[in-house]
């Protein structure tokens, strides 16, 4: 190889540009707006708050469980969650005007045993280590978790870490563990795990798990979520109105065939009188802190609270505060029955709006009162965590809970459906910028302008919502999956977003007011982002490089190939090979995993509020919801993907700068730098090279300046557009448990740093163990070197509705979008991104060396949020891997 | 007695609280005040025995553990 002095050249910033670098010291963002005083106290009491489990509901589920041998399954699962409810400690907090929690602390929330209990027992126990042979462990052991804010990292005193984020009362642990040991062989993971070993090919599986090439399993984690709430009939009906139902369906289907239909019917009857205990303890517990204050205005608020709680602990709501309060109740009371995340409350503007009008009219309510209430609400899905392993609650969510409320779209006959109630919601997430719930504006040509531009607003300043969803391309990808049981245009409208970017269906509920009816949006399937997740594409491409092998470990992963891979079609046709296999193997045991959450842990709540499930007698896991075709394949790393086989198909058999030999010996010496895993620097930017940096020199050169995605160049875009259209046919291919085909869903969330983690350096450049590009059409961090518009070009080179999802972020400096005049610039950027075919944008517009500082002096950024991919998360709570990455995302300097 | 042991004591998470009289922040485990009143937990209870570290038994039938409130049990006695 000859040498170049150009190859000696080395990136002296440590930041990526597009535009003019900036020079003076780090900008701040547009000055925020402030909470009402009562919020404001309630996010400091937040923030000076740690993640904390309990066992209480753990307890009390087991212990009727144990009772009941021989009960029929979903019967003995009411009645256990039924008996959770009812033990449930309550907790009110001063200040609130929304009450009830998932356990009784502030951030609270326990172990579900009955799904998977090994990974938070004891370390030295002997089912941990039995637990921790598995595969399915490796992802825990390649993610790092966030250091600061809530999370409770280190056991210390009288508390026990668990997962790196939950603290335990130490006293707590012996009878978690006993419970724990209860489940053993008996959760759905445990029988799972028993199960899936009768598919042929299992051992694949273990090996697929083990490289972390699939990040997780999705029955026992989170079998639920992805998904989008829906609030109609407990609004329509309140809670006795619902049981009322239950006893007439339990009349007419006792004794007739298809009996399953009385026991959910009871089930749910059974569950229903568990709510309505758990709601009357918070009563009992709001009158007795109102004996204890000698504050008139607190008093009194506590005594509203006893009084409003009372009243809907059966009866449907009177007012916008009631019908908010129920809301929530139903919605934490879905998030307490599973694992689950991304339970979104989806359109929540459009289905309270006529409280808030009714309210509004009647002189009951106005624009004050309604922030504050909307503030509440904001603190309170804030408050949400969900326990779960360390590579799940960091690996892949980074600590998230997802609740995307989704605003715009179009209303049932196809005008636009932005309301005043949306605005006020906008706004209370500018005064209250907190992570949850995250926001996503449906955009649609129909949208006034003003909503838009309200919408840019927020985006602005710096919360890293709303995100910009394409409402017709959603409504096209549903129109498409969902026209076979039966869905039509105007119910594809209905739609919203399930967790962070899941597209999911959604139907129209009549909900009577005062003689008044109104169509309101509510979601109508089960959880649509389960399945084969996620699949790490650049790691399945090395395996196709090393002959099957997972090279970290030395274990064979896939059956070797045998092949000299001597041309690029060679390479993607085992690649295609790989994949498949991948797919295949974990679409089937999947499906048992599934099979059994829905035998072992079926959801009754979330079930009984899903159209038609109360109408059929059906639950979610039999089929009850009006769209089925939810299981989809989950895929992380494409652009990493795309960019290697751009630089293989370049420079190894196009221009034969080097040979395939010669890529893997650059791959095996890391392009001559330590690896991210001994620098702990995990994006390209701030590497160490090693003394052997010059003898790879040429090669990571020629690996870096091949053609990359984003910057509208058709030679790497084309691989793009292939990639992309085989990806969504061969999901066809592949039938989920409910007898019907997957479908592609491309979003990263936190899970392009684990599987970065474990991958070697790859074609296009990237070094061992740092992170991927995140989402699936962002460019890699400094590669898009063309401007925005480049970047658009290459995103929508293929046709988006093809997926669930397309995910792109993009970090402007905030200069760039000041005043109204960048309000118009921004806004006409999203436009003409969506405009042609794009899916998805969201943006950071933040300084990087703002998060530089961040960085280094996290105790002065308590409250920064920045947007990861698909969700908002305070900083101070993401891993290193993730901040580095945020970090080294090119910066816009220009979007003109 | 602690903080964490009084029927006054709110966790806001399992470190510490703030107290439902005076509204005042506490650690869960600094001594209580003169104020204490016993919460009600599993080790108040006539159904419930000690059988080990932090283990024990209710009503000689079920597992239990000695700090687990019981504020919501019916058999609380």
């Amino acid at each position: 190889m000859t040498e170049n002095k150009d190859f000696l050249k080395c990136p002296t910033d440590i930041y990526n540009y597009y535009g003019t670098t900036p020079v003076e010291k780090f900008e701040s963002r547009t000055p925020k707006k402030t909470a009402t005083p009562r919020v404001e106290k309630a996010r400091q009491m937040y923030f000076e708050s740690k993640s904390s489990a309990s066992v209480e509901f753990p307890y009390w589920y087991t212990r009727k469980w144990e009772g009941l041998d021989g009960e029929i399954g979903i019967i003995r699962r009411a009645e256990s969650l039924k008996c959770g409810f009812e033990h449930l400690t309550p907790a009110i907090f001063p200040g609130e005007l929304l009450a009830m929690r998932k356990a009784n602390y502030l951030r609270g929330s326990y172990p579900m045993p009955w799904l998977s209990e090994a990974f938070f027992l004891a370390k030295e126990d002997e089912l941990f280590k039995e637990a921790a042979k598995s595969g399915k462990h490796s992802a825990d052991e390649a993610t790092t978790i966030g250091q600061g804010g809530g999370n409770v990292t280190k056991s210390a005193g009288n508390v026990v870490s668990i997962a790196g984020k939950f603290g335990l009362r130490k006293e707590e642990m012996p009878i978690l563990l006993k419970i724990a040991k209860k489940w053993f062989n008996k959760s759905v993971d445990d029988v799972g795990h028993k199960y899936e070993q009768l598919v042929p090919d299992y051992q694949t599986k273990e090996e697929i798990m083990r490289a972390v090439i699939c990040m997780f399993d999705s029955g026992y984690t989170l079998p639920q979520g992805r998904e989008v709430m829906n609030y109609y009939y407990p609004l329509q009906f309140g809670i006795e109105g619902i049981k009322q139902i239950c006893q007439e369906k339990i009349g007419k289907t006792a004794g007739y065939p298809d009996m399953d239909r009385l026991y959910f019917y009871k089930a749910v009857y059974t569950m229903l009188e568990g709510l309505q205990t758990w709601i009357l303890n918070y009563a009992k517990e709001a009158k007795f802190m109102a004996s204890l204050e000698t504050d008139k205005t607190q008093k009194e608020e506590y005594l509203d609270i006893a009084q409003r709680l009372e009243w809907l602990s059966k009866n449907k709501p009177r007012t916008f505060h009631d019908a908010l309060q129920l809301v929530w109740i139903f919605h934490v009371a879905v998030l307490n029955e599973d694992a689950i995340s991304g339970l979104s409350p989806g359109r929540l503007g459009q289905v309270l709006y006529p409280f808030w009008k009714q309210d509004m009219e009647k002189g009951i309510l106005n624009t004050e009162k309604s922030m504050e209430l909307l503030e509440c609400m904001r603190m309170k899905f804030t408050e949400l965590d969900c326990f779960a392993s360390m590579g799940v609650v960091g690996g892949v969510l980074s600590g998230n809970t997802f609740n995307n409320l989704c605003i715009g779209g179009l209303d049932i006959d196809g005008n636009s459906a932005a309301n005043d109630l949306e605005v006020l919601i906008l706004e209370s997430a500018m005064t209250c910028d907190t992570p949850q719930p995250t926001l996503s504006l449906l955009y649609d040509e129909k949208l006034p302008e003003d909503f838009l531009l309200k919408g840019v607003e927020c985006t602005k300043i710096g919360t890293g919502y709303p995100a910009w969803i394409n409402n017709r391309v959603g409504m096209e990808f549903l129109l498409n999956n969902f026209r076979k049981e039966g869905m039509e245009l105007k119910e594809a409208r209905a739609w919203s977003l399930g967790g962070c970017l899941e597209t999911s269906p959604g139907s129209w509920m009549p909900l009577e007011i005062n003689n008044e009816t109104y169509f309101i949006p509510g979601g109508s399937s089960p959880a649509t982002s389960v399945g084969v997740h996620f699949i790490s594409l650049p790691k399945v491409l090395e395996a196709v490089l090393y002959d099957g092998l997972d090279k970290r470990t030395g274990r064979r992963v896939y059956p070797a190939h045998g092949s000299k891979l001597d041309s690029y079609e060679e390479v993607w046709k085992i690649f295609k090979k790989y994949f498949s296999i991948t797919v295949e193997v974990l679409t089937l045991t999947n499906n048992i995993q599934h099979d059994l959450w829905g035998k072992i842990s079926p959801s009754i709540i979330n079930s009984m509020l899903k159209p038609d499930c109360l109408e059929v007698g059906k639950d979610i896991s039999n089929k009850g919801c009006r769209y089925n075709r939810t299981f989809n394949v989950e895929i992380c790393g494409g652009v990493n993907l795309v960019n290697s086989l751009a630089s293989i198909k370049k420079n190894i058999f196009d221009e034969k700068k080097f040979t395939l030999s010669d890529l893997k010996a650059a791959i095996d010496a890391n392009f001559g730098y330590l690896s991210a895993l001994k620098t702990k620097s995990y994006s390209l930017i701030e590497q160490v090279k090693t003394d052997k940096f010059m003898n790879w020199l040429k090669i990571h050169r020629l690996c870096l300046d091949a053609p990359k995605y984003g910057n509208d160049d058709k030679y790497v875009d084309n691989i793009f557009k292939q990639w992309q259209h085989w990806f969504s046919e061969m999901c066809e291919q592949y039938v989920s448990l409910y007898d019907e085909p997957l479908y592609s869903c491309q979003i990263s969330v936190s899970t392009h740093a684990p599987m970065g983690a474990v991958t070697l350096a790859s074609a296009d450049g990237r070094l061992c163990g740092t992170t991927f590009a995140d989402g699936s059409v962002s460019a890699y961090p400094g590669t898009d070197k063309n401007g925005p518009y480049a970047l658009f070009n290459s995103a929508t080179c293929y046709d988006h509705a093809l997926s669930q999802n397309s995910q792109l972020n993009m970090k402007i400096h905030p200069s760039v979008v000041q005043g109204r005049k960048g309000s118009r610039k921004f806004a006409e950027m999203i436009k003409a991104y969506l405009r042609k075919g794009a899916f998805h944008a969201q943006f950071n517009v933040v300084d990087s060396r703002m998060l530089r500082d961040a960085q280094q002096h996290p105790e002065n950024y308590r409250g920064l949020m920045v947007r990861v991919a698909g969700f908002t998360q305070y900083w101070v709570e993401l891993g290193k891997q993730i901040q580095d990455e945020v970090i080294a995302r090119t910066e816009y300097e220009q979007i003109g | 007695m602690k903080h964490y042991d009084c029927k006054y004591y709110l966790s806001s998470d399992v470190f510490k609280g703030i107290c439902k009289i005076d509204k005042k922040n506490i650690n869960a485990d600094d001594s209580s005040c003169d104020r204490l009143e016993k919460a009600q937990k599993c080790k108040h209870c006539s159904n419930f025995a000690l059988t080990g570290n932090n283990l024990g038994t209710c009503m000689n039938k079920y597992d239990a553990f000695p700090e687990m409130d019981a504020i919501t049990c019916n058999d609380y006695n």
